[in-house]
């Protein structure tokens, strides 16, 4: 014990601050997400060493995530692909002057879905790994169509809300069924002058700052930006109080997203964004009275952020145990370990224990640290409503347009994506789609095809998908609930719809 | 002097005070080889080898020739993209035996490199490329695998196709085609992707065999028989003595004996003629062929004087890589040589 304590030095501390500081930033700036955080500091471990490389690069991972929430509260613009779900909640809050509030209910949750993470990680790694490895194509599948199942609970109007579901799965299908993954890697849905720019499908991140951001900006734009403040009328102080009280009665939904969140997070492959909607439609579900979410409840941002935090822990266990990156951020994070010639694998933790201790130390710390940065800058950095749109409005298009074109080291093609979905964006509020539903389409689409395919070719037939497993047959029991449940709510709205247009 | 030209003054003295700082950044380095230099690879991981090899060789250029270079994980079509859009020489691209394998196997986005690009040297190899099978496995050898083929009995093998992880698969197709002719289509190609999905088929019962590195596999065959993710190294590609260049310890708690005894000759994979099949994985550059030629030989002369002072070879072996420098024209030559072999292998299965 006395030797993994001589590894925690100032140093190690002090650049696990760093990170969570830097990664803030980052998973703030639109376009800038933890992965890339990681990967530019990524040979920075170089001359660090292992331990202290660890300590800023975990710092970083939780930090970049956490930051995702201030542009999705206050300017509707997701930082990060997992915090797509806190715009749901965060932005309207925001707009009512509840942002500040909004901001700690996000940081509160946030620290909390990471430590628990932390602790199962700790706990449990070897025991969950061994879990992960039930879950084959077939399960993944119907995990991410779970996950598909909130586009039909959380739309204003079930049919519009399917079809523009539909309609984002499409565009996530545009591209080639990449070779890497079993396919032919020929393009589709495309006119052949557009293969040399489509032939990956359109990014994710420009197509979520297009959609979110600037579509929003087209419409502010439309009303007309007064000269004034954009939020004299918000009084950022008063009505957002916050107690810590907003989490009475939502202790089962913090626990539960958070679970939710280390679950998908330890799935290989599955993806960060499902983590959240996840936890989200499962609040949606289960809390007795989810008909304020989507409208500004502390108790969605609560489900979405507690999940998005919780996937570090998560997304840690395949790696650590299996030697499997959980996701995106994680599979950057396996090069500080392949830089200095260490292998993680199934017996990483029993050999290298001094390594397993260090890293835990540095999660935990990097949780604590990101929750006094955030929660104590926050009534600082709620003030960005306060600054006049005129001036506003062109930074975050100038920083989006920025991101855009950094996210995959500087393909212009990317910017167009930006504005073609922006755009877009703007077009499917005018005609009556709903953005939501279609944006989680287009993130979980892809995936959705993947596994689907995958799962036919290793098993021929497709009454697999209620044979394979009994996790399989739980998983459908969730999706008929998840659908039935969508379905009462839709008709008992319109009931009610009736009822007042007889009144 | 009024405002306006105050600022204009000031604003030229900035620029011109950059454009001397620059251009002496830019005179540290006296080859044609100047400014930033970007180096992209063909892998999108940046945990794998191709990134760790990379930034090794990387690493020791830019401070041998005094320049600023970066290695950016950026993906095979990307990185070909960003080939052809350069011809200053500011990117480079650092690939392996993939390049020319995909287009072999008729893979979309992969070119004849040795048509579109010029090749540059090679700096090594990763000897690691292996196929395995769950311990309790019936298959004991190879030559287990090959005979329940020839027996009719349907072996399915785990690979992500048209490239490195299906060579090895088509040249044991090869094999059985010639020691059991017609029986050939008995051993059946499951496509995956990662490696984590091709583990995955394995601990699902859905392949009998996976391809698999020693890297990244070599803590599962260290688990004991019963546990489901438990495997065993049935073939190294690598060439004999390829593998007899590794630090003695091996790799994790494989020492280099045991590894010799996955690779031929206890391991025979025939390609006709008394000739075996090997594969060793090897990395080179890949210029644009409008690069000035002066470029391909300062980099030819500074991994030269590099692999002459032996300090970069203790480095990549500590990484289980092993040293293998050629230079530019050398490397043309025998890669094309060995494309041709697999070319043979590729066309006979077809």
């Amino acid at each position: 014990m006395l030797d993994i304590l001589s590894l925690l030095d100032i140093t190690f501390f002090l650049l696990a601050a760093m990170g969570a500081l830097i990664g803030i930033i980052f998973g703030a700036i639109p376009g800038m997400t933890a992965t890339m955080a990681v990967a530019v500091c990524l040979p920075l471990t170089y001359a660090l060493g292992l331990h202290h490389g660890l300590a800023l690069l975990l710092g970083l991972y939780v930090g970049g995530i956490s930051g995702g929430m201030v542009p999705a509260v206050l300017l509707n613009i997701p930082g990060t692909p997992s915090s797509i779900t806190t715009t749901f909640d965060g932005y309207p809050m925001a707009q009512k002057g509840e942002g500040e509030r909004a901001l700690r209910v996000s940081v509160v949750a946030s620290v909390v879905g990471g430590l628990i993470s932390a602790a199962i990680l700790f706990l449990f790694a070897p025991l969950l790994a061994e879990f992960s490895i039930k879950f084959s194509y077939v399960e993944k599948f119907l995990i991410i169509l779970l996950a598909l199942t909130v586009i039909a609970s959380m739309s204003r109007n079930m049919l519009v809300g399917i079809f523009s579901g539909v309609l984002g799965i499409w565009l996530s299908l545009i591209g080639t069924y990449s070779v890497s993954d079993g396919g032919n890697g020929h393009t589709r849905l495309m006119f052949d002058f557009l293969e040399p720019y489509l032939f990956e499908g359109f990014s994710l991140l420009p197509v979520l700052i297009g959609i979110f951001g600037i579509a929003t900006i087209l419409l502010e734009a439309e009303k007309g930006v007064k000269s004034g403040l954009a939020g004299k009328e918000i009084n950022i102080g008063k009505g957002g109080g916050f107690s810590l009280g907003l989490f009475k009665g939502r202790l089962t939904n913090l626990v539960r997203s958070s679970f939710i969140g280390t679950f998908v997070g330890m799935l290989p492959g599955v993806g960060g964004s499902a983590a959240s909607v996840l936890a989200y439609t499962q609040e949606k579900n289960l809390s007795r009275d989810s008909s304020e979410m989507g409208k500004g409840a502390p108790q969605g941002l609560i489900a979405s952020e507690s999940a998005n935090n919780a996937l570090t822990g998560g997304a840690l266990i395949p790696l650590l145990s299996l030697g499997i990156p959980g996701d995106s951020t994680t599979a950057v994070l396996i090069g500080a370990f392949t830089l200095q010639g260490i292998q993680v694998g199934p017996l990483f933790i029993p050999e290298n224990a001094d390594t397993w201790y260090v890293m835990m130390t540095a999660l935990v710390f990097a949780n604590i640290v990101m929750f006094f940065l955030m929660f104590y800058a926050i009534k600082h950095i709620a003030k960005v409503v306060l600054v006049p749109k005129y001036i506003l409005y062109p930074i975050i298009v100038m920083m989006c347009v920025v991101g855009a074109y950094a996210i995959n080291y500087g393909i212009m093609f990317d910017v167009w994506t930006l504005l073609i979905f922006g755009v877009l964006g703007y077009l499917i509020q005018k005609v009556g789609l709903e953005v939501a539903p279609l944006i989680i389409g287009f993130i979980l689409g892809g995936q959705a095809e993947v596994y689907f395919v995958k799962s036919l070719e290793s098993f021929g037939t497709y009454s697999i998908f209620f044979t394979k497993s009994p996790i399989a047959v739980v998983l459908w029991l969730l999706i008929a609930a998840s659908v039935t449940f969508s379905v009462v709510m839709g008709l008992k709205s319109r009931a009610k719809g009736r009822q007042e247009m007889t009144q | 002097m009024s405002m306006p030209s105050i600022s204009k003054t000031l604003g030229t003295s900035i620029l011109m005070a950059g454009m001397t700082f620059g251009s002496a950044a830019a005179m540290a380095a006296d080859g044609p080889l100047r400014g930033n230099v970007r180096v992209v690879i063909g892998s999108t991981s940046t945990g794998g080898d191709t990134y760790q090899n990379s930034n090794i060789v990387v690493d020791a250029l830019a401070d041998h020739l005094d320049l600023n270079m970066k290695v950016d994980a950026v993906g095979a079509s990307a990185a070909f993209r960003a080939l052809d859009r350069d011809s200053r020489g500011n990117t480079l691209m650092i690939f392996h035996d993939q390049s020319y394998l995909g287009h072999l196997y008729g893979v979309e986005g992969y070119d004849d490199i040795f048509e579109k690009y010029t090749i540059g040297p090679t700096v090594a190899i990763n000897p690691g490329n292996a196929y395995l099978v769950p311990k309790d496995s019936p298959y004991k050898t190879l030559n287990d695998v090959i005979k329940a083929a020839g027996n009719g009995e349907e072996v399915r093998v785990a690979i992500q196709p048209g490239g490195v992880s299906e060579i090895g698969f088509s040249a044991l197709k090869n094999a059985i085609r010639i020691e059991h002719p017609g029986m050939e289509d008995n051993l059946v190609a499951v496509n995956t992707g990662s490696q984590a999905d091709k583990n995955q088929q394995l601990f699902d019962g859905q392949a009998d065999m996976i391809n698999g590195t020693v890297q990244a596999n070599e803590q599962y065959t260290r688990l004991p028989e019963d546990d489901q993710k438990s495997m065993r190294f049935l073939w190294l590609t690598a060439r004999h003595d390829t593998i007899k260049q590794a630090p003695e310890e091996g790799l994790g708690k494989t020492s280099r004996e045991e590894l010799l005894k996955y690779v031929e000759p206890n391991v025979n994979v025939t390609m006709g003629d008394d000739k075996n099949f090997t594969f060793d994985k090897e990395f080179f550059f890949l210029y644009n062929k409008d690069m000035d030629p002066a470029i391909v030989d300062q980099i030819d002369e500074a991994l030269t004087e590099i692999y002459d002072e032996g300090e970069i070879q203790k480095a990549q072996q500590k990484s289980f890589f092993i040293p293998n420098f050629k230079s530019s024209g050398e490397s043309e030559e025998y890669l094309k040589e060995k494309m041709s072999t697999y070319k043979d292998i590729i066309e006979n299965i077809k």
